[in-house]
Order: structure tokens, then sequence, then C-alpha cells
């Protein structure tokens, strides 16, 4: 056993040693260990717990000033008041999510209204509403003039207010020059993930109306932005939606189809020949998941630009219907002008995006959609996408036990039925050493893999627990004040925790909370070894919009 | 039958409207002969083709289904340049957009094609016992501005077919007439290399 062992750990074609358990021990951050412990041993929820404890120490002083604990107590009674309805069982709400707005008839006098675990809200620096994740508008005019006179309250003491806690309720704030936008929420999400959250939803907002909104505030103080998002609920809702199952949202990466290899480079083809004529960025995507993009030269395409486009168009039905021409604003690229983008529906999933910066261009893109499309039909990549579609990316069960033995594998040959043999012993569900999800990130490319979600992580609801653990432990490597970390280990009722970030890629996987360390260690490396081997299909490779 | 080559036109036709007034519902009855009760919101603008017969000649209609909100004002002249015709749309149990719709009229009579052919088009009228507009205040409206009247229903399908159509008899009678604005209605197989006539 041990013989074999020692054989599926070759150093393996990385830059950087493999990961080992040795490299744990020598882990100087005892603190994290310390905080796996403390954990395990306590309900994840409760209060004083080291993790949720030092945050509150560490974020709610060191970047405001002695006024904002007035404002916390302000707050905190309010809000505690709230939390006594907490505790009754709520309604399961994320078991099916329904498009647009929903409980437009609340406002902050509803018990409901209060009792929603995570608001949103964008206002103006006048206090005026300009968004609610939930209630209507116009009816939180008064809330909306309490944030904005936190807001300023604290602006006036020549400080800024980043983040009040109030008992399980974290208060973050971002200012956008005239624009306000706030997140309520007893998630226990990090204020970093928060805050994330909140950049989006303004880029989201940049995406619809460029930065040259900020004029008609220049102009009128007063100004009513809500006319000028009319119709953009289900836009910011599914964004909103996106923060609790997209990893893109915190990664900031991208994540491909999986496909093969000369499917994906057929299609590059044809779209690098159409970006040729004068298009910026064309990009074939299906759902969330690129096929493949190019960019003309020199022009390139962030991931958040990426996420936010993707959002708007799949979000907004009236793209289906037909052919359309709309203008778009890329915060990344450019904030301040529009681009105009042809989009086009070739099935329920699979869209494509042609992004130029004249405004006459319709007809020479649709001309060019039409050429795309005909490659594409007879190069079979839109029945290749339905078929990657249907068969997923890569499945946990499928990571090669032994990765000396079989040739070098690919996606479909990984497609064993359920009863693979050479398991681990100590395993019967999930995949090698009870691993039973992971996500890697590769760097260079700002492209990401994640696994097929499979049993135990079935239901929604668990799926978004992990998505937030993930996040959180993203958030906890990328700290600036105890960070960066190269290692983490962590163990909890829920899962063990397994994450590396090596100057090449990051890997994040969650285990059998039982599953040994050392196995877990091994089965990483093997992860990492079955991503190099197959990155052909996963990722796209030469993708020159995004070398910046 | 062949007789009828040369009596072919493309038309670029641009709807205009408030937003709820129904300018996508007309076109989806039109092209597609659905209805939805939630038609959701058209971002930008939706490009539709749908040809029609009228008398001996075909117009194939370019379809401009523009979006309502306001944040699009500003480009619609993106959408009704060089266009021969217009569909302004308001909703008849709305008031606000009657008023609106008169703005679109005001802004094409200033800035688009004086040949534009110009329907005004009174949707819902489904909804009577809702009804806010009366048709004979609109019809004095459009006689006074050289429009076209008719109330329609998406929903019922009532005179949609009826305002395409009268805008395609309009069309060829126009078309002598044509200016600067002219590259828009192509004739196809005469003038084969002005198809590409929009791009740049």
């Amino acid at each position: 056993m041990s013989s074999a062992d020692h054989d599926s750990d070759p150093p393996i074609r990385l830059d950087l040693p493999p990961l080992s358990p040795s490299l744990f021990d020598s882990e100087p951050s005892s603190e994290l260990q310390q905080q796996s412990n403390g954990s395990a041993a306590r309900p994840s929820s409760y209060p004083s717990s080291p993790t949720s404890s030092g945050y509150a120490a560490e974020r709610g002083s060191s970047s405001t000033a002695s006024s904002i604990s007035q404002v916390d107590d302000v707050l905190h009674h309010e809000i505690q008041e709230i939390t006594i309805h907490d505790s009754q069982p709520q309604p399961p709400s994320h078991s099916s999510w329904l498009p647009g707005k929903r409980h437009a008839d609340e406002d902050d006098a509803s018990i409901s209204w209060r009792k929603r675990k995570k608001h949103f809200f964008v206002l103006s620096n006048s206090g005026k509403p300009i968004y609610s994740r939930y209630g209507d508008e116009h009816k939180l005019a008064g809330f909306s003039a309490t944030l904005q006179a936190i807001i300023s309250f604290v602006e006036n003491g020549g400080d800024h207010v980043k983040l009040v806690r109030a008992g399980k309720h974290q208060v973050v704030f971002l200012v956008k020059g005239p624009i306000y936008l706030v997140c309520i929420s007893c998630t226990e999400e990090p204020y970093e993930s928060l805050r994330g959250q909140l950049e989006l939803i303004y880029g989201q907002m940049i995406v619809i109306l460029t930065k040259s909104v900020n004029r008609c505030f220049e102009k009128n103080p007063k100004f009513d932005m809500t006319p000028l998002l009319g119709g953009t609920d289900i836009v910011f809702s599914s964004l909103i939606h996106s923060f609790s199952w997209n990893p893109a949202t915190f990664l900031h990466a991208y994540t491909c189809l999986p496909l093969a290899y000369a499917t994906r480079q057929a299609a590059g083809a044809i779209l690098q020949d159409v970006a040729d004529s004068g298009v910026l960025f064309a990009i074939l995507m299906c759902r969330h998941k690129v096929i493949s993009l190019v960019g003309a030269q020199k022009a390139s395409l962030h991931p958040d630009d990426m996420l936010l486009l993707a959002n708007f168009v799949m979000s907004s039905e009236s793209f289906r219907t037909s052919e359309a021409f709309s203008p778009v604003c890329l915060p990344r690229y450019n904030g301040l002008a529009f681009l105009y983008a042809y989009i086009h529906f070739f099935d329920d999933d699979t869209y494509l995006m042609l992004l130029t910066t004249s405004s006459d261009a319709f007809y020479h893109l649709k001309d060019c959609r039409i050429r795309i499309e005909t490659v594409l039909l007879k190069s079979n990549v839109l029945s290749e996408v339905q078929r990657s579609l249907l068969d997923g990316g890569m499945h946990v069960e499928d990571v090669p036990p032994l990765p000396s033995s079989g040739s070098s594998p690919h996606l479909s040959q990984h497609r064993l039925p359920s009863d693979s043999p050479e398991r681990e012993p100590n395993c019967h569900i999930g995949g090698v050493a009870g691993l039973w999800h992971f996500i890697y990130r590769s760097i260079y490319l700002d492209q990401y893999i994640s696994s097929e979600f499979s049993s135990p992580i079935n239901t929604p609801k668990q799926q978004k627990r992990l998505y937030r653990a993930y996040q959180k432990l993203f958030a906890s490597m990328h700290d600036k004040g105890i960070g960066p970390h190269k290692t983490q280990f962590r163990r909890d009722e829920n899962y063990v925790l397994l994450c590396w970030v090596t100057q090449d890629f990051e890997l994040y996987a969650a285990f059998d909370p039982l599953a040994d360390k050392a196995l877990a260690i091994k089965t990483c490396n093997r992860v990492c070894q079955w991503v190099k081997d197959v990155e052909n299909e996963i990722f796209l490779l030469g993708a020159s919009p995004f070398s910046w | 039958m062949a007789t009828i080559g040369h009596n072919n036109l493309n038309a670029k036709l641009v709807l205009l409207g408030d937003m709820g007034a129904g300018k996508s519902s007309l076109v989806l009855r039109f092209v597609k002969g659905q209805f939805l009760e939630f038609q959701e919101s058209t971002i930008g603008a939706a490009f539709f083709s749908q040809t029609l017969a009228v008398n001996d000649a075909t117009v194939k209609f370019e379809i401009w289904d523009t979006a309502g909100q306001e944040r699009y004002h500003s480009l619609a002249p993106m959408y009704y340049r060089g266009a021969a015709a217009a569909i302004i749309v308001y909703d008849i149990t709305s008031s606000d957009s009657f008023t609106q719709a008169k703005k679109w009229v005001q802004e094409l009579q200033k800035q688009g094609n004086p040949n534009m052919v110009m329907a005004l088009a009174g949707n819902k009228a489904d909804l009577e016992d809702k009804r806010k507009v009366t048709a004979e205040e609109a019809r004095v409206y459009a006689e006074e501005n050289g429009l076209f009247f008719m109330e329609t229903s998406a929903k019922t399908a009532s005179n949609v077919n009826d305002i395409f159509y009268e805008i395609a008899k309009r069309l060829p009678r126009a078309q002598p007439a044509q200016n600067p604005a002219g590259m828009v209605l192509v004739d196809r197989p005469a003038e084969g290399t002005r198809a590409a006539s929009c791009c740049s």
C-alpha cells in the first residue's frame, strides 16, 4: 500500500513541489489550525467563535473612527429587535429561484422585510433610493435617507464608514461618487465578499448606464435615477442570485464549457476571422460558460466584465426572441463609454455576443453572425456544446485513482459508472479519499474549473453552503491582514476544506469531514495533475484578450 | 409570377413609444403570431424581419422594436435613422403614454425622413373599460399631423396585421420620391451592390 502511494506521488510536472503534509506542519499560521479546532468544537454560528469575533475586532475598529461605535449602538438596538423573529423557522427560499423582483409590496415597516437575511440597497448621495433587493424603492425613501445620514455623518468627520457590525448583522458600505451601495446581511459572509458583491452591483449598473450617469447628479443633486434603470430589476436580482452559486463572483475568473480541443479551436477560428473585420470582442457562450472568445488586438476583457455582460444578457428574456442590438458598457474596459452589442441566441443556452464601438455596425454584425452560425453548424460545434451540457465537466468520482495508470486521460474516458474500481478504502461516497468537490483556478489564464456537484452535495441548500465555505476560504487566503497564505487545512462539522495557492493556480477542495489529512493532500495533488492532463479541454488556451 | 421580382421592397420600420405600450407585443403578434400576457422589457432594440405581399409587390419589413425606457431615448436616432416607416405606439389606458407618443411624432417630424410613413397605434384596445384616451382624440391628432391611425390589440390580434399591411400599401407610393434616406429601401435583385447599405 505504502509503495503504491509512493508511486502515485511522483513530483508532478508542476513548477512547485507537490503539496505534502510536511508543508502544513511547517506552515507558520498556527492560527488557522486553531480556527478549525474552534469551529469544530462549537456550532459555527456561535457568536464568540474565534472566526467571527476576530472579524469584528479587526474590521470594526481599524477603518473607522469612534463615531462608528455610536452608530453601531443605534443600529444595534433596532436590529436586535428584529433578530427575535429570526429564531422562528424561515420559509425555504433557495430551493427554486424565481427571477425578477419579489416582495415588491414590502417596506421597512414589514416584519417579513426585516426578516430577510440579505438586503442590498443602492441610493444617491442625497438619500434618494435607486434600488432595493426587496420592497418598493419609493416606499423605502425614509430608510434610504437613514443610510445616507449614517454615511454622511461619518464623512463629515473626515472618515469613511466601511462596516458596521450589529449582533449577527453586518452593514457594509461602498461609496462610488454620487452613488452609495449598502448591504445588510446576517449570512456570516466575510466583509471582503460582501464588499465585492457591492462592487459587482455597481458594475452592473455601469453596464446599463455608464459612469456618465454621474453627470446627472452634478447637474441636479436630487436627480431620481430609478426611471433610468426601468425594467432592469431582473438583471440585478439575477446577479444577486449568482452571489450564492457562481464562483466567478468571488474568484474574478471565468469558466469554460468543457469541449474537445479541436471543437473549441474551430469556434475560435471563426470568431478570430470576424474579429479581424472590425469587431472588438466576439464571445460565444453557453449559459455562464465560455465556449470561445477573441478580442481585437490590444483589447482585453476583464473576467468581471464578462460576468456582468453574461448576466445582463442571460437575465433579459428580450434577447431570446430575436436578434438584438443594444448599447452596453464594460466597466473595466471603459466605464465612460457605450459599446454596441449584437446579441443572438442560437438555442436556449448558446449565444453569441459581438461587441463593437460603432453604432452603425448592426448589419455588418448580423452578416458576421450568419457566417459564424454556418461554420458552427458545419463543424458540429453547437451539437457538441449540447452534449457537453448534458455530460458535465469534471466529476470527482473520476479523479484518477492512480495517476501513473492509464494513458493521458480525457474527460470522456473518465465518464465511468459509479461502481468504478480502485476506490480508496475509506470512502463510500464522492470521489477518492472522500473528495466531494473542488475548484481549480488558473492564475495565468484567469479561468477556473469547478467539478460537478455530486453526492452528497446534491441539494441547492448544500451547494450554497459549500459555495459560502469556499468564499470564506478564498477571503481568508487573500486576507491582507493575516495573509497571503499558501495552504490551509480546515476541518469542521461539515467538511474538510483544503486550499493550496501557488504562483500558477489556486485549488479549493472539499472532503468528507472525516477524511484523512494525508490522503486528502495526496488527492489534491492528483486533482492538479488531472487538471493539467485535460487542460486542453477545460480551458481556453492561448486566448489573447486576457493577457493584461 | 416572375414579374413581381422587381417589385420587391425592403423597408426599415421602427416602433417607438413609451415603455409598456406594447411595441414588442405588436411585433411578436405580427411576426410570430404570439402573445405573452407578461412581456418582458426590451433591452436596446430587437430586430425582426417579416415579408408581406401587397397587391403586386412583396414588402420585406426590417423591423426595429426599440426599448421604451427613458435611458434609451437618446439612442433612438440610431434606430429610426433612414427608416421608411414608423409605428408610434401608445396604450389607450394611459394618458401619459399618449403624451409620450406625441413627443415621438414631434421628434420624427424634426429629425426623421420627411417621406416616412407614420402610423399611430392605440394599443390594448381590448381594455375598453380602462380606456383613458378616446379614439376620437387620437384620430384628430393623427389627422392634424399626417399620420394614419388605428386602435390595435396585440392580445386579440385586432388590427395588428392591418396596420402593417396599411403601411406596406403606402410604401410603394412613397418609393419614387426617395431622397437621401433612400438607402434603406433597397431593391434587392436590381441593386445587389447596395444591399449592404448599412455597413460602414
